[in-house]
């Protein structure tokens, strides 16, 4: 989901509970002695569950398939970039890079076609996150050191993507970034 | 029943609690405004201030939700007040080593303290890593004895299957166990949990400080040891209010005592299992992981919101619902807390989603959610406990005259804050930045926004320290 509809939703779904809440202690207030709350709790406890839990149900069924690890899982990729991160830089490169002497080159990817980003860190973890040309979070992985974690995507819009760290490494961690093209 | 000695620690940690939290908001209404701008403070302090804000806030609501259990559980078992007087003495003294290792010794590596990042710090005195760990651990020890002398407590009471109350799956059980102990005890076991990884993970980080290179870390253990931990303590934190809100709801509104059902336990008894593992939904960024993790962390985040939602929740809106009762500052807050719990719960299940969960991690979205249950959620019920409490000994309390004011000033102080930071997540502005950078300079002003309404917030805090500190204060002075 889009970062915008997923606020909205939130949004929806907060006011609704803000108004249930406001419904029910104002029932409360202006309640005579005599009344008798809730008919039939029980049955109505087991509907609101029993929707809630169809509702989770097609949620669950509808957004696990659309996971990272499940895309493009069996799509041969196009273009590989390893990259590997340290406190306070990301070193991108078309070919494996030396841990002990790492060095990046700039990136130029195809737009349309599968890429694999094999992520690591040779320190502690960072965050490998991918800002598209208006500043929006489009995909992430984690880099972890003695780990690859293979992160695939397919840029539709040519232009210049950022990277930005997003797991927090330390005093210098707001400042960790690089770029690539696509074309 | 309970005695002066037990009213009188109560109220000391009330007092610590309350005290150590205003220091900690004055620090997060600082982070915000260095966000956005206002001040500019060297980037370890800022994290350092991160660093103290987390822990703290943790850990005082945590020690919040076992004091105010520890006091009620005295109605149905003896408790042990050496071991709480134990745990408060740990406590102070490792939040004061905790405090000069990030104040003075400018530790910063987050209340999560990721490994191997406590070993890599630039910035922080080379001692401070070693005196964190060391708090951590004085922590561990004193909430380990609290929570297993707890636990024994009510075993000494209860059989294991009374105090899980499974006679109450079968019709007629002839042992009524109240809600309050089977709450209390399944909360208690998943703090135990929580404790003992806390402590295989300090062991490993220990050996290898100690071990001059020769011994190292698996990086993707310890991160799920450090969520196993961090997760769930988390969460049973919250729980441990809610056993209060079992207890006192009823009880504060004039109506009968809520009662053990087949449903209640049954909830109780598969949050146990879910909220066990639910914090793989911290790793699904780790390809690496195994996939079955990932999809059990998204299945029992999803299902953990079934028994909160469907029994905990229907039962305070049945409990509210056109009944006739009375309404205190202690009910309220339970019930606007009850309230900040399902919106932050709301945020979290859509976060705990997969496929949003990549476009949202580590954005600001995280500490909204969970800001939201526990600013709006949890602090409220741990304060409508501390003013039930300050209130049980007092003489003639007038009804505070202000209290309609303070709830709305802390609604509208907690509301923006937390609004500031689901909008700077959908921004996606990312957390734990000390200053944002320029492409995303549209997260300062959003930090300015969270500053001002948390220091609305605060205003509504410091009015309810000072009427519930002033009769705590009262009970300590008291004769006992
Ligand atoms: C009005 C009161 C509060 C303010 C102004 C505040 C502010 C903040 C800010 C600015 C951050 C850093 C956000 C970022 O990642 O950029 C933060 C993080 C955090 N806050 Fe609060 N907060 C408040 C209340 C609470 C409460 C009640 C808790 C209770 C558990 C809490 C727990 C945390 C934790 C655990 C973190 C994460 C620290 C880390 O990243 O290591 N906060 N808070
Ligand atoms: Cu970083």
């Amino acid at each position: 989901m889009h970062q915008n509809s997923i606020l909205l939703l939130f949004l929806a779904l907060a006011v609704i509970a803000v108004i249930v809440f406001t419904y029910v202690y104002l029932s409360s207030k202006n309640a005579e002695q005599s009344e008798q709350g809730m008919a039939q709790p029980l049955k109505k406890r087991f509907w609101f569950l029993l929707i809630l839990f169809v509702i989770l149900a097609i949620f669950a069924s509808v957004t696990i398939p659309k996971s990272p690890y499940f895309l493009f899982a069996d799509e041969t990729p196009a273009k590989i970039v390893h990259v590997s991160s340290m406190q306070f830089a990301f070193f991108l490169s078309e070919h494996a890079i030396d841990p002990k002497n790492p060095s990046g080159e700039p990136i130029e990817l195809p737009v349309n076609e599968l890429v694999e980003f094999r992520v690591t860190s040779l320190d502690v973890n960072h965050g490998f996150a991918i800002y598209d040309g208006s500043n929006r979070l489009i995909t992430q992985t984690q880099a972890m050191p003695g780990y690859v974690n293979r992160l695939r995507y397919k840029f539709t819009e040519p232009g210049t993507y950022n990277i930005l760290c997003l797991e927090y490494c330390g005093m210098a961690h707001q400042i960790m970034r690089s770029s690539f093209i696509v074309k | 029943m309970e005695s002066i000695k037990l009213r009188k620690i109560t109220s000391v940690w009330i007092l610590a609690v309350f005290v150590l939290f205003i220091v900690s908001i004055i620090l997060g209404i600082l982070m915000r405004l260095n966000q956005g701008g206002v001040i500019n403070q060297n980037p370890v302090t800022f994290y350092a201030n991160m660093t103290t804000h987390g822990l703290t806030m943790i850990g005082i609501w945590f020690v919040a939700g076992m004091a105010a259990i520890n006091y009620l559980m005295e109605r149905y078992v003896k408790t042990s007040y050496t071991v709480n007087l134990i745990a408060l003495v740990l406590t102070v003294i490792g939040v004061l080593m905790f405090w000069v290792s990030t104040f003075i010794g400018k530790f910063h590596a987050a209340w999560t303290f990721l490994y191997p990042l406590p070993f890599k710090l630039l910035g922080a005195e080379s001692w401070s890593t070693l005196l964190f760990l060391l708090a951590l651990t004085i922590f561990g020890i004193g909430w380990l004895i609290w929570s297993v002398s707890l636990m024994t407590q009510i075993l000494r009471k209860y059989s294991i299957s009374q105090a899980f109350a499974w006679q109450h799956f079968k019709k007629n059980p002839s042992v009524d166990t109240p809600p309050f102990i089977l709450i209390s005890m399944i909360t208690l076991i998943g703090v135990i949990a929580s404790l003992l990884a806390a402590v295989v993970l300090l062991a490993l980080l220990f050996a290898e400080y100690f071990s001059n290179g020769s011994f190292v870390n698996d990086a993707l253990l310890m991160k799920n040891l450090t969520y196993f931990f961090g997760h769930t303590i988390a969460n049973e934190m919250l729980y441990l209010g809610l056993a209060v809100i079992y207890e006192l709801f009823s009880e504060v509104s004039g109506r009968p005592k809520w009662k053990t059902t087949w449903y209640v336990a049954l909830a109780w008894n598969c949050t146990l299992v879910f909220i066990l593992t639910a914090f793989f939904h911290h790793l699904y960024m780790d390809f690496v992981q195994p996939e079955g993790f990932q999809i059990i962390g998204q299945m029992a985040s999803y299902l953990a919101s079934l028994p909160a939602a469907g029994v905990t929740v229907f039962s305070v809106l049945i409990a509210v619902y056109r009944t006739k009762m009375k309404w205190t500052l202690t009910n309220l807050l339970f019930f606007i807390g009850v309230a900040g719990w399902v919106i932050g719960g709301l945020g979290a299940v859509i976060d705990a989603t997969i496929s949003n969960n990549v476009v949202l991690h580590n954005t600001l979205w995280v500490p909204a959610h969970f800001h939201t249950y526990n600013a709006m959620g949890n602090v409220l019920f741990s304060i409508g406990f501390f003013y039930w409490f300050s209130t049980q000994f007092a003489e003639n309390i007038k009804p505070e005259r202000f209290t309609k004011w303070t709830l709305a000033t802390l609604l509208i102080g907690g509301a923006g804050f937390l609004l500031a930071f689901y909008y700077g997540g959908a921004d996606s502005i990312p957390r734990r930045y000390s200053v944002y950078p320029a492409e995303l300079s549209i997260g300062a002003p959003w930090a300015v926004v969270g500053a001002i309404f948390a220091t609305v917030y605060l205003i509504a805090i410091l009015v309810f320290f000072y009427n519930i500190s002033k009769r705590c204060l009262k009970i300590l002075s008291s004769p006992s």
